[in-house]
Order: structure tokens, then sequence, then C-alpha cells
């Protein structure tokens, strides 16, 4: 009976929330984008899997102080192999900072050694708009049943500067170990930081 | 492209000139100069003891920004350390009003362009020696055009000592403290409320309606997560701005109102308030919709509450029952069912309305506080089991048969109307969550809004009869009638006799056993004069046996009501002993709260009552489990009840303080003076554990 009415309340919250990213506990929103190779990924192909969704910005300060101490390889590269599927998502438009064409993101997947299952080009801005991505890095953790379980920052010192990673919670990690042991995502929602994502 | 060198180079200060020139530094890239910083003070000297403003002063390339203490969607605020000599004391930052700057995607953020002036209060200790000082800045940035760069500077600054000093820097700094935020006018108010997707700030000032252009900048906590803010409603000096805001745990936001245009843009100050009360009079249609909506909802989930659930298994018995009849006569006896609701909500809004206007407090489920409210509800709840059990069998007056239209249905819509009448009376007291909210805003309101809200209760609690009996096809679903349904109808009488033990242990709380004993004492007369209804007014008794029967029955239930109730209930001392400090709970008073308080303790209330069947049911999941109970006395929170079963008048005061019409509410002081937290109406372990991590462990007092 509780359980019910709580979801009757959260259904109906969803249905009202109007501001800009899907709700926490919402369906994630289907995509189709191409990745470096050509090959288009759509979410729904990972249903049944953990995904984590990351906006990217290559030349973004925040995005590189991740990239360049290794912490956001590390993160990738441990999840990926306990079966999360990890999307890096590049929504600036053609003209705008951090638009990569296929090649340059072969690149920069190759100089920072990446560890993500797949990046993915958005250069429209669909994907991105549709998750009210607004920064990079933009942190998305998406259940196998598809609802957005976490959406917000990579971790808790909003700086530009990698010295803070160490002394910072990782909520993208919280939130994975939290869900994947079947417990409720204590931090569900934080507020992202980082460069703004250059929409077209 | 990718491999671009952005690192922001910075220029050593040539020189220390004078004492209070700028000493600036400048970030450079790509070979053009992004950001200059210099620091800067209000005086020529620094004198011992006297305070005096210092500000990191940032200049930016065209087009390029630095950001606000909020920076919105993206960006980070600058940052300024001062390093001083042991017992200088720097004040926060006071932020100019920021420009709110708009990117593509709907990014808003909120920066400054040109220039800005970040002032801080310096306090030097009493007895400064030497003849000078030296400060200085650590400043760290974030400055965007299309590309965001980071930026920091170590800004020095020399500063002569002396006994006294004059003023300097004068036109720069009263540039950007004409840009702070100041107090609102004095005819300015604001007020908090919320719901589902976010939060409402109604603001009211004479002021405010000679400004085109109004907005509210929020300036949330580090980490908290907000919405565009959007004016949602504007008439004459009143406007109301929408924050969306996910997460039900904040009622208020500190923030800007922002009004003016050009030089003469100006900002309010509004502080994060505990003030959660709804405006009075601002009912824009919109939110005037939501509310209807969030009525609807919550009369939708009374049909899920525990006390309505007999009498939904009552109603879908009749369902089965009407299932081999006419569809018209399954729609009829199903509005009639809906007209029963109504009549109940509309006419308890009229009584509302009523005692509104006299000046009384009505609240929501007042009437179970009231111990002869429950009486009553307690001897129609048996005389409706003894039907059950089929003691006797209820056959409406002829008149009414009469005037009714259709001669055969008239017993089954009659009937369906008590029944909605009746389930609607159970339902009251369980607060679904959304009810609350919806009173909370309906008891501001005109008749006509209050009458409004209660219809759109009673439409939301009969929606799923309406489509039930309009869709008679899913009765068929049902399985045929037959002789189980004999069997079905006398469990439905014990699901009544639990509900009668319920209503009884209310009662029993609020009067004493004595009253208790004599209320059954009455209970079983009228049990008494039911079951002479179905032994002799039978139709083929004689028209003389059934007036004799009659007579005696009135003279039974009418004697034992004098006798029991008038006589015995009413003079049984309301001992009342209220639930007492069980469980290291102590009882509320306004005063023992106003004294944990003062000493600093973190508080915790649970307002509640015995017929509170949500209340309960918090207690028994959640409040009285090992991990929650060992949470609270690990903190050392005070547990505060205040018990509502009698309808205490504190206590009803303080629901109303917190905008509630009812229980349950569960507050927690997290001690000290921060403000309040309020948890939902339906708690669960996590919400309650993690609220409660949130609370230090006190500060052991000397």
């Amino acid at each position: 009976m509780k359980s019910l009415t709580i979801a009757l309340l959260s259904l109906a919250s969803a249905a009202l929330y109007a501001a800009d990213s899907p709700a926490v506990g919402s369906a994630a929103p289907d995509f189709s984008l191409p990745d470096t190779g050509g090959k288009t990924h759509s979410l729904s192909d990972y249903k049944g899997k953990y995904v984590v969704l990351e906006w990217f910005n290559p030349e973004c300060p925040f995005v590189k102080k991740h990239y360049g101490s290794g912490n956001m390889q590390k993160l990738q590269g441990e999840y990926t192999s306990k079966g999360v599927v990890w999307l890096t998502i590049d929504s600036n438009a053609p003209g705008a900072e951090g638009n990569i064409s296929p090649e340059q993101a072969q690149k920069v997947m190759k100089s920072w050694n990446t560890k993500q299952t797949s990046l993915l080009l958005d250069p429209e801005g669909k994907a991105g708009r549709s998750y009210g991505a607004r920064n990079t890095p933009h942190m998305f953790v998406i259940n196998p049943e598809g609802k957005i379980v976490y959406e917000g920052a990579i971790d808790s010192k909003a700086t530009p500067n990698p010295d803070d990673i160490a002394n910072s919670t990782n909520y993208v990690k919280v939130a994975l170990d939290e869900s994947m042991s079947g417990k409720p995502v204590s931090n569900s929602n934080t507020r992202p930081y980082g460069c703004s994502v250059k929409y077209k | 492209m990718i491999s671009k060198h952005m690192n922001a180079r910075r220029f050593l200060a040539l020189s220390f000139l004078l004492a209070t020139a700028a000493v600036g530094e400048g970030q450079l890239y790509q070979g053009k100069q992004l950001v200059e910083a210099s620091a800067v003070v209000n005086v020529s000297t620094v004198v011992s003891g006297e305070p005096f403003l210092a500000g990191v002063r940032l200049k930016m390339a065209p087009g390029w920004h630095t950001y606000w203490k909020y920076p919105g969607d993206a960006g980070i605020p600058t940052d300024i350390k001062w390093q001083m000599p042991e017992g200088w004391r720097a004040g926060d930052i006071q932020w100019p009003l920021p420009l709110k700057l708009q990117e593509p995607g709907d990014i808003q953020i909120y920066g400054y362009h040109d220039e800005v002036l970040l002032i801080q209060q310096i306090t030097p200790p009493k007895n400064v020696s030497g003849d000078s000082v030296k400060l200085a800045a650590k400043v760290s940035w974030l400055v965007c055009e299309k590309i965001c760069i980071p930026g920091d500077a170590t800004l020095g600054l020399p500063l002569p000592v002396a006994s006294s000093n004059s003023p300097a820097n004068t036109e720069l700094f009263t540039r950007f403290q004409k840009l702070l935020p100041q107090s609102p006018a004095a005819d300015f108010s604001a007020a908090w409320s919320r719901d589902s997707s976010g939060l409402l700030l109604t603001v009211t000032s004479s002021v405010l309606a000679k400004s085109s252009a109004v907005e509210f900048f929020p300036s949330p906590a580090e980490n908290v997560a907000v919405g565009h803010p959007q004016l949602q409603s504007r008439e004459g000096d009143h406007l109301v701005f929408r924050v969306p805001m996910e997460g039900a745990n904040r009622d208020s936001l500190p923030g800007l109102i922002v009004f003016g245009e050009g030089e003469n843009r100006r900002a309010w100050e509004i502080a994060a308030t505990q003030q959660s009360a709804f405006a009075a009079h601002a009912s824009p249609f919109h939110e005037l919709a939501r509310f209807l909506f969030f009525g609807f909802v919550g009369g939708f989930i009374l049909n899920l509450m525990p006390c309505v659930l007999p009498v939904i298994s009552l109603k879908i018995f009749g369902f089965v029952q009407q299932a081999g009849q006419s569809r018209g006569r399954i729609l009829r006896s199903g509005l009639a069912f809906i007209a029963g609701i109504f009549a109940w909500f509309l006419g308890l809004a009229l009584v509302l309305v009523l005692v509104k206007s006299a000046g009384g407090q009505p609240v929501w489920a007042a009437q179970f506080t009231n111990p002869y409210f429950v009486l009553i509800m307690s001897a129609v709840v048996l005389v409706f089991a003894l039907n059950l059990f089929g003691v006797f069998e209820i056959n409406l007056p002829q008149w009414i048969s009469r005037r009714a239209v259709a001669a055969e249905s008239a017993h089954g819509n009659a009937g369906s109307f008590f029944q909605g009448v009746f389930a609607t009376i159970l339902a009251t007291p369980c607060t679904a969550p959304f009810l609350g909210t919806a009173l909370g805003f309906a008891f501001t309101q005109s008749a006509a809004v209050i009458l409004l809200m209660f219809a759109a209760i009673a439409a939301g609690m009969s929606a799923p009869y309406l489509i039930l009996s309009a869709q008679p096809a899913w009765l068929k679903f049902l399985p045929k009638p037959g002789e189980w349904m004999m069997r079905v109808k006398q469990l439905m009488g014990f699901l009544l006799i639990a509900t009668l033990l319920f209503l009884l242990s209310v009662l029993g709380a609020q009067r004493g056993v004595a009253a208790l004993i004599w209320t059954c004492c009455f209970l079983l007369i009228l049990s008494v004069a039911c079951w002479m209804k179905g032994a002799f007014i039978t139709p083929l008794a004689s028209a003389r046996a059934r007036a004799v029967t009659l007579l005696l029955m009135l003279l039974f239930v009418l004697g034992g009501g004098w006798y029991f109730i008038g006589k015995k209930f009413v003079t049984a001392s309301s001992v009342a002993a209220s639930p007492a400090a069980a469980n290291g709970w102590q009882p509320f008073t306004p005063d023992r709260l106003a004294s944990e308080l003062q000493q600093g303790h973190a508080v915790f209330i649970d307002f509640t009552a015995e017929w509170c069947i949500t209340c309960k049911f918090n207690e028994s999941t959640v409040l009285e489990t090992e991990a929650v109970r060992s949470a609270f006395s690990q903190r050392q929170i005070v547990k505060l009840k205040a018990d509502w079963t009698n309808g205490d008048p504190a206590v009803t005061k303080m629901l109303k303080q917190f905008g509630r019409p009812g229980v349950p509410l569960y507050v927690l002081y997290p001690g000290g003076a921060a403000q309040p937290y309020v948890f939902p109406e339906l708690l669960t372990k996590n919400i309650v554990l993690q609220k409660l991590e949130t609370v230090n462990h006190p500060i052991v007092s000397q």
C-alpha cells in the first residue's frame, strides 16, 4: 500500500517536474548516436545493463581535470569491467569549442587512453538537450530498468584543480555502488559543474 | 586544436609602488590578456582595530565573463583567500549584482562582464605593530567566453600602518557598493510554498509594480541543484516565481529579487526562511488548477488508505451483486455512490466555510478529536457489521421508495448514496500527502475555492467507481454471484468489527476505560435493537407486531443512549493519560520545545493521534525500529510526541505554523539556529536515517 502510494506520488511529480533535466527516477530518454567508427548506438540497445552517460568536451578545463589526472579513465575501467556500459557524449556544435570529428575523437581517446564503452558524437545536440545536459562533465547513471538513478556532478569538489580529486566524494561511483548492490542512491541529484555544453 | 595550449600565464607585479595602488596580475591566453586582477583597499593607511574594505578587482577582456557566487548552469564562482598575519580577519565576499547571461541550449549563467570588484571587510587586530603590513589575496577564477579558462593569482597588498587615515579609491568602491543587494523596501513581503515540482516564491511590493522586468536570482547552497526560476504570474505589485527543484527537503532558497534596468538595476536580498505558509491572497489560475489537481490525486489516494478499505470491499461486493443487472442500473447506482461522496465532501466544505466565517479554526480530521463523533461512528459501524452478519436487513422506509424514480432501483441507489457518504466519512483521518498541501492552501482561500477544492477531492475519490460503473464490461471478469457471497458478506462484517475496535481504542485513549465500557454497553443495547428488527419486523409480521417492536426498539436505544451515554459516559473522567514517555518519547509542550532548543539540543517532533492510522504505521515501521531508535539516541536528539488525539490547541497551533491541517507531521530541529526540517507524511527508514545523519553530535556544554 505504502509503496503504491509512493509510486503514485512520484509518477505525479515526474509529470509535473518542469526543470531542465528529466527527474531522477523517471525513464531515461532514448537516443541513437554514431560512435567514432560510425556505428550507431541506442540507449535501448543496453536495456538490462547499467549505463553511465558522460558529457564531454576535450578542451574544457574541468574535463581535463578528470582525464589529465587519470581519474575518469580509472572510473571507466573499473565499471566497464563490471559490465557497466559507459557512453561518453560530445554535444558541442560544429565550430564551437569541444566539437570533434570522428578522427579527432579517436586521437583524443588514444592520447588519453580512455576506457569508456564508446564515445558518441551528438553535434546537433539532440541527445544533450533531451537530457538537459548543461555541463562537461555532466553525469547520468541509468539502471537496468532504464530509469535515471543519478544526475549531476562527477564529484563533490567543483573546481578545475586536479589536486582536489583526492579529497572529493565521487558521486558517480557512490551512485553505481549503491545502485548495483540493490540500495537506493543516497545522493541522487547534485549540481553538475564544469564548462557549459556549447549547443548549436 | 586539441593539444592547444591554454595555460594561464601570469605577470609578476612590477614593483610595490604606492601602498594603495592596484597591484595587478594578468591572465594571458594565446597572447591575449583575458583578466587583469588587482587588489585595492578603501583607506590610505591601516589603523589598529579599525575595519576597512579590501576589494579584488577583475577586469575582463570584452565578451569574457567571470562568475557570481551561484554561477548558474555552468562555471565556478571566483574564490578569494586572504593571507594575513595572525589576528586579522576577513569577512564574506560582498557580491555585486550579476548579469544573467543566456547561452544556446537554454543554459543560464550568472556572471560579470568588463569589470567587477569583490569587496570584503578586513578587521585588523587592536595592536598592529610596525609601520607597514603585507596582506595577500590568493584569487582563483574561471573566465569564459565561448570557451572557459581557469586563472589564478596571488595579489600582494603592502599597506602602511598609521594612527589615522583618509579614504581612498572612493569612486571605485562606491560604484560597486551601489550594485550590492540591499534590504527590501518596507512594504516588501515574501512567502515560500512548495509543491512536488519545486518552490513557489510570492513577493509583494509597490516598488516592484513600477519596474517592467523583475527577476529572481537564486543562490542555493553548494551542490544544491535548482532549475531556472520563472516568473509565473504578475498582478500589480504581486509576483509569483517558480523555481523547479527536485527533492522535497527544502522549503525556501536564498536569493535576489532583481529589478530596474541599465544603470538603475537594483537587487533586494531574500534570506532563506522556514516560512512555508501559503500566501493568503495569491491564487492565480495556474496555481488553483494545480491545487485542484492535487486535490483530485489526493482524493484518489484516499481509496488506497487503510481506513477506507473495508468500505471499498463493500462496494466491490456491491458491484459483483450488480454485475448481472442492466448496464443502466449499474451506472445509476455507481452515480448514486459518487453522489454520496460528493454530498459528504461538499457538506464538509460548507461546514468549513461556515466555521471559517464564524472565526473558528477548522482542522482536517478534527471531527475525530471529538469523542461524540467517534461514538456515533462506532454505532454506525456496528450497525453495518450486524447487517452484514445477517442479523437484520435494511429496508428503507416506503416513502423513499415511492419518491424514487424507478421503484425497483430505489433501494440500490439510496443504499449506494449512503455507502458513498460512509466511505468518505471513514477516509477523513487519513490525510493523504497531497491532500494536506491542497487543504493547507484551501483554508486560506475564499468559500468558492474551498468548495471547488473539496469537489476536486470528491472527484478523485469517485473516479475509480465512475470508471467501473460506466464500463461494467470490466465487471464481467468478476466471479458469478452464489452461495459464497453470503460468506464473503459475513467476512466483511468482521472487517467492520475490526474498524469498530480501532474506533473504540481511539475513544478509550480519549476518555479512559470507564467511558469505553459505557460505550460498549450502549453498543450492546443497540445490537439487541438491531436483532429485534431482524427477528420481528418482517414482511409477514402483522402491522401491530411491527409497531410494538419498533416502539420497544426506540425505547431500548433512547433509554440506553440516555443512561449509558447521557449519564455515565459524560461523567466518566477523561483521564486521557497522554501516551506516556515510552521509548524515550517526551510529551510535547511549546515551553518544552523552546527550552530544548535554547539548550542547543536537536529536537524531533512526532505529531500524532490515536486515530491516525498513517501515524501508527509510520511509528511501527520507521520510528520505533531498532535502527531509527539507536540513531536518535546516538545523536542525542530529543524526541517529543505531540499528541493530537483530543485536539490539543497547542498542537493545533503548531500544525498551523507548519501549514498543515492535520497529522501526521514530522519535524526535525537540527539544533542551533538551523531551520526546522519537515519530513514527508509517509516516512521511510532511509529518509529518516539520512536526515538524522546531518545532525551534528551535540556540543558538550560547559
